[in-house]
């Protein structure tokens, strides 16, 4: 489990335990931060590694 | 930044949708709630007190149930008068100039029909022209509106997407970045930390926010580099 997942499973919890609303509306918007940035992060990781075995890149 | 969120519903005492939202801004210090009706029961509308109340904002919203692909009566009355000749045009002064304006609906039919082919036929962007003529005409930037469709058939979290949007708009810069959102919800959690049940789990997820911001910045200049090679 990486620190991410580790970490969307505490707010997991923590939404088990808050009783407050608007404490549970904002947990659920880091939750679906973080899985938005760990998407945007996989993207880039992916960009990056498709970019350094272009073929454009073979020659050189 | 300080907003006026100009409501307008005849009846909303009695709107589980403009309750749900209203409530969820009571304590905001940089929120004033302005609603219409209750102001002014006998829509005898105080211009001068209207007017002055826009030059100290700097983002004006308008909150109403979308009747009839338009406002509700007294918001349209409200736009006759407050914004009238020697205030909202016919004068070389733009005293709204540079502020913001955006639009909160609360509409009754579903997102899907609001488009070529739906029962609606037109965008939410097409039938709110007038209201963005007039934002330009008093040289106000208009917002992304928050259109809210079929409020009592949404899901608790599907509500909850939604008022996040709503503090957004709100609250936050206008433009939507991920790097702003973020910010954003950083500083809301941050509030939120001292009168939390889960202190701990908040800050381990504000850190991984700022860790993760921190990644996207540094693969962003490494694509950088390589793109300029």
């Amino acid at each position: 489990m990486n620190e991410n997942e580790w970490i969307l499973e505490q707010l997991n919890q923590a939404l088990q335990t808050t009783d407050d609303y608007y404490e549970r509306t904002l947990i659920k918007a880091c939750q679906d931060m973080l899985t938005e940035q760990a998407k945007r992060i996989d993207q880039m990781e992916g960009e990056m590694e498709g970019t350094i075995w272009s073929p454009k890149r073979w020659s050189e | 930044m300080q907003t006026l969120l100009i409501v307008s519903h005849p009846d909303i005492i009695d709107s589980g949708s403009q309750q749900y939202f209203l409530n969820a801004i009571k304590n905001e210090e940089n929120i004033t709630i302005h609603h219409l009706e209750e102001q002014y029961p006998d829509e005898k509308i105080d211009i001068a007190k209207e007017q002055q109340l826009l030059s100290k904002h700097d983002r004006i919203i308008f909150q109403f149930p979308f009747y009839w692909y338009s406002a509700t009566p007294l918001l349209k009355k409200w736009q006759d008068e407050v914004l009238g000749e020697g205030f909202g045009y016919g004068t070389r002064k733009k005293p709204l100039d540079g502020k913001e304006f955006g639009l909160v609906m609360m509409i009754g039919v579903a997102e899907r029909e609001y488009q070529a082919g739906g029962e609606e036929l037109f965008t939410i962007s097409e039938l709110t022209k007038p209201f963005q003529a007039m934002a330009n005409k008093l040289g106000m930037t208009y917002l992304r509106p928050l259109s809210i469709f079929q409020f009592f058939y949404l899901e608790e979290e599907q509500k909850m997407d939604y008022l996040i949007q709503y503090w957004q708009m709100l609250m936050m810069d206008k433009e939507k970045s991920l790097a702003n959102r973020e910010k954003w919800l950083i500083d809301q959690l941050e509030k939120t930390q001292n009168t939390s049940a889960a202190p701990n789990t908040l800050r381990f997820a504000i850190d991984q926010i700022q860790t993760n911001r921190d990644k996207m910045d540094e693969l962003k200049m490494v694509l950088d580099d390589m793109f300029l090679d």
